[in-house]
């Protein structure tokens, strides 16, 4: 693997980026402003902001890094540079995750904050774990979609399924026995379902990636 | 070392409504090779298949002594690839292509690239998004020709560029031929850029090579011999002779293996032979289309 490569690659795609990236990194720090004003309610706005955010700027990186290269048929160009397919699907995921997971990591940290300072909603805890790796699951699969379908039909199914599956997941983790149980009490909890189901979205992460990554490798036609 | 640039060996590939077919092709290193071939003959998949971009189904291929697709990222490291349908991104400038590309390859000649972008009258901060096609052909071509490449493929470069930018991108491919080391496979359909640049010619028909030989070996021996028969003569089917068209007592004979001693042949048989013509390379690349297509429909 040529890292000097990748780094190259995904530098570019940030540079083609900046805009979308800086858009939203602003828009992340005015989240976390209101989130700051304190009050129930501007938790809740600042995260909803934050989410939204983290929304958006996954669809721009994933539609702009990933399939803007064959709608803008740059992707000649950047086949013909001194890189195998490999580095290429490593660029593209690496590009893309790097800019998703501070706004992620942000959102996860917004969330703990919310909850370790609100007595009242610390049975949420487990809860809102699980749905933070989740939205990172959305995006992993809006990533591999766009990348091995190189098609926006097919990336914004992606997408539509990935908000879909918030709810979907939210209704079937929050019915899960270990997980209700103690869900809207006031003690932080960490039973084995959790675990469980967090082992199950880390799994489905691993399977989404390197099915990315396997099915590139396979591909034959990369023009 | 090996003194071949591009090998082809047995390469096929399959699509549902064309398919490439048992493809061998030599480019020695220091030559030039025009890639003739129809729309959809087959040219961009070959040259495709050579950067490693498409695989092949079946074969070998080895590019600057790399097997491809396996090492392709070695062998790009010295190919410099310019195609019809590559463009560059349209939100940068040229500067920023040639920064990009710069730390990337051990030979960029930052020196060349300017003078190239002055002789194209390219300006350097200008998005590429500004360009007209011919300067972003040009934009392309000195991107590639900077990164003082071994070998250069380039697919169609010429194509739908007007005459004076044409007769530019040709001038400058000519004063880059000046190194001998460098090799260049050049496909086009426009067998009069094709004639001008290069030593090789190949020519390519719905997915097959017909037809590959030195330029003057070609030149040579395809001719168009005009003949006058008498009234009762009827002319035999002689060896080499690929179209006999013309009409009745006045037969134009089409050979790809012409001797002087076809003439006497037909002075024999009590023919005239009123003239021996030379033929272009885009008449002998349609003669020899129509010649095996009629042989495959035979």
């Amino acid at each position: 693997m040529n890292y000097s490569m990748v780094r190259s690659l995904i530098l570019k795609d940030w540079y083609f980026q900046r805009r979308a990236i800086l858009l939203a990194l602003a828009g992340g720090v005015l989240s976390l402003g209101v989130v700051a004003l304190g009050g129930q309610a501007g938790f809740t706005i600042g995260l909803i902001l934050l989410v939204t955010i983290m929304g958006l700027i996954s669809a721009i990186t994933v539609m702009g890094n990933t399939l803007g290269e064959r709608e803008n048929q740059t992707l000649a160009f950047t086949m013909s540079l001194p890189i195998s397919h490999l580095e290429y699907t490593t660029s593209k995921i690496l590009g893309n995750l790097l800019i998703f997971v501070p706004f992620w990591l942000t959102l996860v940290a917004g969330c703990m904050a919310l909850i370790v300072v609100a007595p009242a909603i610390h049975g949420l805890f487990a809860f809102t774990v699980i749905m933070a790796v989740e939205i990172l699951v959305g995006t992993c699969l809006m990533i591999a979609v766009a990348l091995v379908t190189e098609s926006k039909g097919w990336a914004i199914s992606a997408m539509v399924t990935a908000n879909l599956a918030i709810n979907v997941v939210g209704y079937l983790v929050a019915h899960i026995p270990g997980i209700r149980n103690g869900m809207w009490g006031t003690a932080i909890q960490w039973r084995p379902a959790a675990t469980i189901s967090l082992l199950v979205e880390f799994a489905l992460i691993a399977l989404l990636l390197g099915g990315a990554f396997f099915i590139q490798s396979r591909k034959t036609d990369f023009i | 070392m090996n003194d071949l640039s591009v090998q082809f060996h047995g390469v096929s590939k399959r699509y549902p409504h064309f398919s490439l077919e048992n493809i061998h092709l030599e480019l020695p290193t220091g030559s030039i090779m025009g890639f003739i071939g129809a729309n959809g003959a087959g040219k961009s998949t070959t040259i495709r298949i050579l950067m490693g971009l498409v695989h092949q189904d079946a074969g070998t291929v080895q590019v600057l002594g790399h097997a491809m697709p396996a090492n392709q990222a070695a062998a790009k490291l010295d190919i410099g690839f310019v195609s019809e349908d590559m463009r560059l991104y349209g939100q940068a400038t040229l500067a920023w292509h040639m920064d990009f590309l710069r730390p990337i390859y051990p030979r960029w000649d930052q020196s060349y690239a300017e003078s190239l972008a002055r002789r194209f009258d390219l300006k350097p901060q200008q998005k590429i998004k500004g360009l007209s096609h011919g300067q972003r052909v040009k934009a392309a071509l000195l991107l590639a020709l900077a990164r003082r490449p071994r070998l250069l493929v380039l697919d169609e470069p010429t194509t739908g560029l007007d005459p004076v930018a044409r007769v530019e991108v040709l001038s400058e491919l000519m004063a880059a031929l000046a190194d001998e080391e460098r090799t260049i496979l050049f496909s086009s359909h426009n067998t009069l850029d094709v004639e001008q640049i290069s030593d090789q010619i190949t020519f390519i028909d719905r997915g097959r090579i017909i037809d590959s030989d030195d330029k003057e070996a070609f030149l040579d021996r395809w001719r168009r011999l005009r003949l006058l028969l008498p009234p009762d003569v009827v002319l035999p089917r002689l060896p080499g002779v690929v179209d006999v068209g013309g009409s009745g007592r006045l037969p134009v004979l089409t050979t790809n293996r012409f001797e002087p001693a076809m003439v006497s042949v037909c002075n024999d048989l009590g023919a005239t032979v009123q003239a021996v013509d030379t033929m272009t390379l885009e008449e002998i690349f349609v003669a020899n289309v129509h010649s095996r297509r009629e042989q495959l429909t035979a």
